[in-house]
């Protein structure tokens, strides 16, 4: 009896060491680069009290100090002061990604909804094929959609203005006209909105027919029985059971189109006058053109703080207490 | 089951009745769908047409839809010239998607791993660490990052869009929740034959891994291949560039030549779209359970 136990013993022992041996050797290598991570984002949150610059000479610790001076939050209340030109553009970029980011999410919701639910009902062998070509703009590279657009919107010999030519209209300069705008906001906006929606519809919607599905149909047939109609059904039955999709999917939305950046860049790179210019492309523009890395870092963290805010927000709003 | 469901479906009154309206209902929504359908490929087919336009024919007022006399021309000059060393643009994308999903495979395995099956001290710790890292925008590393980089000397180096990527922490979480489900008395079994630890996560673990490492491997290849903003701001000189940042500079500098931009794009972007459509079972899945993009 004492034999077995010191035997249990003695081997269970000689497992938590090679348990622990095991452990220690991918902890050990992964504090390390983790030390590297936590390093990166120290200089990070301290870059935005300075004003840097990586062409300057300064002090002996990461370049911070000397002729790149501490300044507190200078970077912060120069921002919204908008005084200064870098300011105004930053508020600018503010304004216009709020308008992006507010524009993309109802009509990206409402789309996507849509047409999951249509190919949800349709219930027929084509489902599977429509679902393929939706997907296939969020598979491709968003550099490729933006130069597939750019060729759509040329003023010219574009596909859009042939169409609004056949229906009468005049040709619009859509990514060149500052002047030129439709409910307050300007053509280009709009128009580089319709290319992103174009690129990202297929994401939300497949995860919106995940979410249909799961809807057990005894719920929808109750209903029916009941003399609901499908619009009914829709409202009061599918919409309630689908709600916590439904915040998932417009946090990842607004967390994307807050942060847009490729399609933007390559297609008006914030012009026509800085009429889509958003603080990603602010952000860029600052830290690797104009080499004004300390304000970019304070842009970077404005805009963290509006990610962090909508996150929290629209987990308290959207909160279901029950399930099915 | 079906049977039951079946009767079920039968038996309700307002399928029974109004298979009529059903039926129209159906057709419109199929009407809908497929305008939805026709203005998700129109773009793509109105580019892989231009491709083969004339430049001339590229210009004309209104466009024309079919290529009047198709030329091969555009083609033909993208792979004679010199300045788009095409094959070696290819390279240098496949080598850092290569190089980045196997690291994120065998990282996010081995801690997904770990962080299932094992305790230890400041397991919560790290964890938690992980569950910052996610939430971290990459425009905040972004400005740092760089600069290491320029003082290590990476910048225009391949290797300076793979230092950073070696842990990705979504893929520990989907590993991890895989791996949760895992019998403790199989890694017993093995711990009692005899196998070392290491031995137990490649011989045990691994294989049991396939789905999740298949999909985790598609959606890291796909946010490999398609990275825009980061090798931009790496890779500086042409001969080192990826393939998006190649086709923007190609874009920029043939303003005015619909048919090669064309081209161009259909050579660079649409033969690894066809592979991604090929798997993109696999990649659904991942964004649905995972919400990763």
């Amino acid at each position: 009896m004492t034999q077995s136990v010191k035997n249990k013993n003695f081997s269970t022992s000689g497992l938590t060491k090679s348990k622990n041996r095991f452990v220690s050797q991918i902890v050990i290598p992964l504090l390390i680069y983790n030390s590297l991570g936590i390093f990166i984002l120290g200089w990070a949150f301290i870059l935005m009290f300075y004003n840097y610059s990586p062409g300057r000479l300064g002090g002996p610790i990461l370049g911070l100090g000397g002729s790149n001076p501490f300044i507190g939050l200078g970077n912060f209340s120069e921002m919204f002061q908008g005084i200064s030109v870098k300011s105004r553009l930053f508020l600018v970029s503010l304004k216009n990604t709020l308008v992006f980011a507010f524009a993309v999410l109802p009509l990206n919701l409402v789309l996507t909804l849509t047409l999951a639910y249509l190919l949800e009902e349709i219930g027929s062998k084509f489902k599977a094929l429509y679902r393929a070509i939706y997907f296939l703009p969020v598979l491709m590279s968003s550099v490729g959609v933006a130069i597939i657009w750019l060729s759509m919107y040329d003023p010219q010999a574009g596909w859009i203005n042939a169409i609004v030519r056949f229906f009468g209209g005049q040709p619009v300069a859509w990514l060149s006209d500052p002047r030129a705008g439709f409910l307050g906001v300007s053509v280009a906006l709009w128009a580089v909105i319709l290319a992103y929606l174009w690129q990202d519809y297929g994401y939300n919607m497949v995860i919106f027919i995940a979410a249909l599905q799961s809807i057990p149909q005894d719920l929808k047939d109750a209903a029916l029985i009941d003399g609901a109609t499908p619009w009914q059904t829709f409202r009061l039955i599918t919409i309630q059971l689908i709600k916590p999709t439904f915040l998932f999917v417009s946090v990842m939305t607004m967390l994307s189109s807050f942060q847009v950046f490729d399609i933007i860049q390559v297609m008006t790179n914030g012009g026509p006058g800085n009429k889509t210019q958003v603080l990603m492309l602010d952000i860029y523009k600052n830290a690797f053109r104009y080499q004004n890395m300390g304000w970019a870092a304070a842009e970077s963290f404005v805009l963290f703080l509006i990610i962090m805010a909508i996150t929290l927000f629209q987990m308290r709003v959207l909160r279901t207490d029950w399930e099915y | 089951m079906t049977a039951m469901n079946d009767s079920k479906k039968i038996a309700l009154p307002s399928q029974k009745k109004s298979s009529g309206f059903e039926e129209k209902r159906k057709i419109l929504f199929l009407i809908l769908l497929t305008v939805g359908l026709v203005a998700t490929l129109l773009p793509f087919i109105f580019m892989v047409l231009t491709a083969f336009k004339t430049n001339t024919e590229t210009l004309r007022v209104p466009p024309t839809f079919f290529p009047q006399n198709p030329t091969l021309d555009n083609f033909k000059k993208i792979f004679s010239d010199p300045n788009l060393p095409l094959l070696r643009f290819y390279g240098n994308s496949l080598f850092v998607a290569g190089f980045n999903v196997t690291m994120t495979l065998l990282t996010s395995s081995l801690l997904g791993y770990l962080f299932a099956k094992f305790e230890f001290k400041g397991k919560r710790i790290l964890f938690g660490w992980f569950l910052v890292m996610m939430m971290i925008p990459s425009h905040i590393t972004m400005i740092p990052s760089y600069l290491i980089l320029a003082k290590i000397g990476l910048i225009n180096s391949l290797w300076g869009l793979i230092i950073f990527s070696a842990v990705d922490a979504f893929g520990i979480f989907m590993i991890r929740q895989f791996c949760e489900t895992f019998p403790n008395d199989l890694l017993d079994a093995g711990r009692i034959d005899g196998a070392s630890e290491w031995q137990i996560y490649w011989r045990l673990v691994i294989p049991q891994l396939g789905a999740p490492m298949a999909t985790l491997g598609l959606l890291s290849f796909m946010g490999n291949w398609n990275a825009y903003l980061w090798p931009m701001i790496v890779l500086q000189k042409n001969e080192v560039r990826t393939l998006p940042i190649i086709l923007t500079w190609f874009n920029s500098t043939h303003t005015g030549q619909g048919g090669l931009i064309a081209a161009a794009t259909v050579l660079i972007v649409l033969p690894v779209l066809f592979v991604l459509v090929f798997f993109q079972r696999w990649i659904v899945k991942g964004f649905v359970t995972s919400g990763l993009k």
